[in-house]
């Protein structure tokens, strides 16, 4: 089964934000992206990616100024065959990374589901996040 | 540590919305509830609990109209000594669970920076799962 892998956050200052979230509750900082889509810092907590940044594009049509929780990751087995699987449900390919050149440890593909809610499908994971179980893994190869 | 274990999205129609993740990527809907709070479906992958919810009230200042993520919650090894460091941290509390005896949601509710809420619990979130074991023995 697919596995929810990754929360992100839209904000103001992800580095006071990071900051609180690595002192209430002892997530570890695991990265610094710094990309054509956003700047900010990777926490996790050892199975989540939970990524606080400050977008420099409106992915959600919700205005430049949104603050809140941005969009989720799931982690799945074959990117491919799941981009199809979403595309035949309804949602919408917003956005491939890679575009300009792939980039470890980040989302692969994005859509909008229903009601435009954003999320990301990655088949290789983000950064500090917990992989697929072997068995499903395994059995996907 | 403490573990992301809950991720809510506010829906208009959460009976079609949960319906898309079910088919999507085989979640499981583990709970259905209609509450003073919201209503919708609770779905898990095993591990974190996806919530489709329709909010009864505007929790997070963005109007009864907002459609989108919501808010996410933590499982804790003690929510009062979470809480108080949250407060201690700058975090503010918001609400506690009406109804202290029932599990398996959120236990207290807070606000941390920019205003971003979210829930702590010490019980699982139904269908999720709980803390590694070395973690809870270490703090029982």
């Amino acid at each position: 089964m697919p596995k929810l892998r990754h929360i992100a956050i839209a904000a103001e200052d992800p580095e006071a934000m990071a900051e609180f979230y690595k002192k209430a509750f002892d997530f570890k900082e695991v990265g610094r992206p710094n990309g054509h889509l956003a700047d900010g810092v990777f926490l996790s907590d050892g199975t989540l990616n939970m990524a606080i940044l400050k977008f420099k594009t409106d992915q959600l049509g919700k205005g430049m100024e949104f603050r809140g929780i941005h969009h989720f990751g799931v982690l799945v087995e074959d990117v491919d065959a799941f981009s199809k699987k979403l595309e035949n449900l309804g949602a919408s390919h917003y956005i491939d990374q890679g575009q300009d050149g792939h980039q470890a440890g980040y989302f692969e593909k994005k859509f909008f589901g229903p009601e435009g809610v954003l999320f990301d499908i990655a088949e290789h994971g983000w950064a500090g996040a917990e992989p697929l179980p072997a068995p499903i893994k395994e059995a996907a190869e | 540590m403490a573990k992301l274990r809950h991720i809510a999205i506010a829906a208009k129609d959460p009976d079609a919305m949960a319906d898309f993740y079910v088919k999507a990527f085989d979640f499981k809907i583990v709970r259905t509830s209609d509450g003073p709070l919201a209503y919708g479906h609770h779905l898990s992958d095993g591990t974190i609990d996806l919530a489709v919810l329709r909010f009864k009230s505007d929790q997070i200042g963005k109007g009864m109209d907002y459609t989108g993520l919501h808010h996410f919650g933590i499982l804790v090894e003690d929510v009062a000594v979470a809480a108080k460091r949250v407060e201690a941290c700058g975090g503010r509390h918001y609400m506690d669970q009406a109804e202290p005896d029932r599990t398996g949601g959120f236990e207290v509710k807070l606000y941390g920076p920019e205003g971003i809420l979210f829930d702590v619990a010490e019980h699982p979130w139904t269908g999720t799962e709980p803390l590694p074991v070395a973690v809870k023995e270490a703090a029982e």
